[in-house]
């Protein structure tokens, strides 16, 4: 299996893991290991209004789930166009989120950098793929 | 037989390096995270001017005066119930022997900012504060410059329950009050994550965190707030009083109902039985 294609589903992997904790985060009732107070505060931005599939109780990092799981069954397949695409949706939903985060909430959560990373790295390894 | 003409060939053109889309991805979320910081610089309120001594006795005269009609009209209004009961152990009571409602939060903290609103119009039910200060959360955290009082040197009276209050920190971080180690025994035990603001409501319930959203709020002076306290569908009313309702419900239950004039009122009576 391509080097390429190996780092993309360990990229996934690692996506649903950590998507997996901020969602058992909600459910559960965890304190995040994370700082709670200044700038770095995972606790006020998953507790904040948007930290919720609008008009839900499913936490956004459930959407997560569900997306780096798609994007891992995309990279076993050969890479094509949808890979491409599903990456820049992911891309598109990261700005988003980012917005919030700086934005409306002021703080950042650790655990979700991590997230939105991985879908960066997913971002960077479909474009060398498509060349 | 004539001979063939060689093919012209195309000179090869160097193309973009593989590295550069990737890169400018990269760069360009970069960018869009500074602009997200500028907006954020830009929409941030500064502190509200602080008001001066008359103004602040006027003010809290005016949140802890509250007719009981005010009350019965938000009930539990958009306030979430993170009243949870403590069982077992003993009632928690003050150097009086009366129960004791435990405060232990920080200046700086947004969400001690809020709470400190309808921790004093409930207690206020009970009794009479003295020396309450205006401040505001810390610049540089979440909900920055959140409008609220402090406890650091207040003194609470009350023929039904003490009060005792930790404020750890001012709102530059600097340290400011301990608690006593029994204090700390109670947050140890009954606030294992660390949240703040933490209530102990005289080891019968516990509250960690904010019953309501600093935002509700954020951007306002003190005044403001408490003129909106008056307007029961106002959403600062809604979710301070509606607190504060359900800590009055909270510390009724601990005290016996006590006094009959506020506990037996149908609203404090129906937040009684969401308590458990």
């Amino acid at each position: 299996m391509p080097r390429l294609k190996v780092a993309a589903i360990l990229a996934s992997v690692a996506g649903v893991a950590v998507s997996i904790y901020i969602t058992l985060l909600h459910y559960v009732g965890f304190v995040p290991a994370c700082p709670a107070s200044g700038a770095i505060n995972c606790e006020a931005v998953l507790s904040s209004p948007y930290a919720v599939i609008g008009g839900t109780a499913i936490p956004t990092s459930a959407a997560g789930i569900v997306w780096f799981a798609i994007s891992a069954v995309l990279w076993i397949r050969p890479p094509g166009p949808l890979v491409l695409a599903w990456s820049f949706l992911g891309l598109l939903t990261v700005v988003y989120l980012l917005f919030i985060e700086i934005v409306l909430v002021g703080a950042i959560c650790l655990w979700c950098t991590a997230a939105h990373a991985m879908v960066v790295v997913l971002v960077v390894l479909a474009m060398v793929a498509r060349r | 037989m004539s001979a063939r003409r060689p093919r012209p060939v195309r000179k090869p053109v160097a193309g973009t390096p593989a590295w550069v889309a990737p890169a400018a991805v990269v760069v360009g979320l970069a960018v869009l995270v500074a602009a997200f910081l500028v907006i954020r610089w830009y929409v941030t309120p500064l502190p509200p001017k602080a008001p001066s001594q008359d103004a602040t006795t006027q003010l809290v005269a005016t949140i802890t005066s509250l007719a009981p009609s005010e009350f019965d009209a938000v009930g539990q209004g958009t306030a979430n119930n993170l009243v949870k009961p403590i069982s077992g152990g003993s009632v928690l009571k003050g150097p009086n022997g009366r129960p004791e409602v435990f405060y232990y939060g920080a200046e700086f903290c947004p969400y001690c900012a809020a709470q400190r609103w309808p921790l004093i119009i409930a207690l206020s039910r009970f009794g009479t504060f003295s020396g309450l200060q205006t401040t505001t959360s810390s610049s540089s955290d979440v909900y920055p410059n959140t409008p609220t009082f402090t406890f650091r040197s207040a003194t609470y009276l009350s023929q039904y329950v003490e009060f005792r209050a930790v404020e750890t920190t001012d709102r530059d971080h600097n340290p400011l009050q301990s608690p006593s180690a029994s204090e700390q025994q109670l947050v140890n035990s009954y606030d294992p994550g660390g949240t703040i603001p933490f209530i102990d409501i005289a080891n019968r319930y516990a509250i960690s965190g904010a019953m309501y959203t600093p935002d509700v709020v954020g951007g306002m002076s003190w005044q403001p707030v408490a003129d909106a306290l008056k307007q029961p569908d106002s959403p600062q009313a809604r979710a301070i009083i509606g607190s504060a309702n359900l800590l009055t419900a909270a510390i009724c239950k601990a005290n016996v109902d006590q006094p009959a004039g506020v506990c037996s009122s149908s609203t404090i009576q129906g937040l009684e039985k969401k308590l458990g």
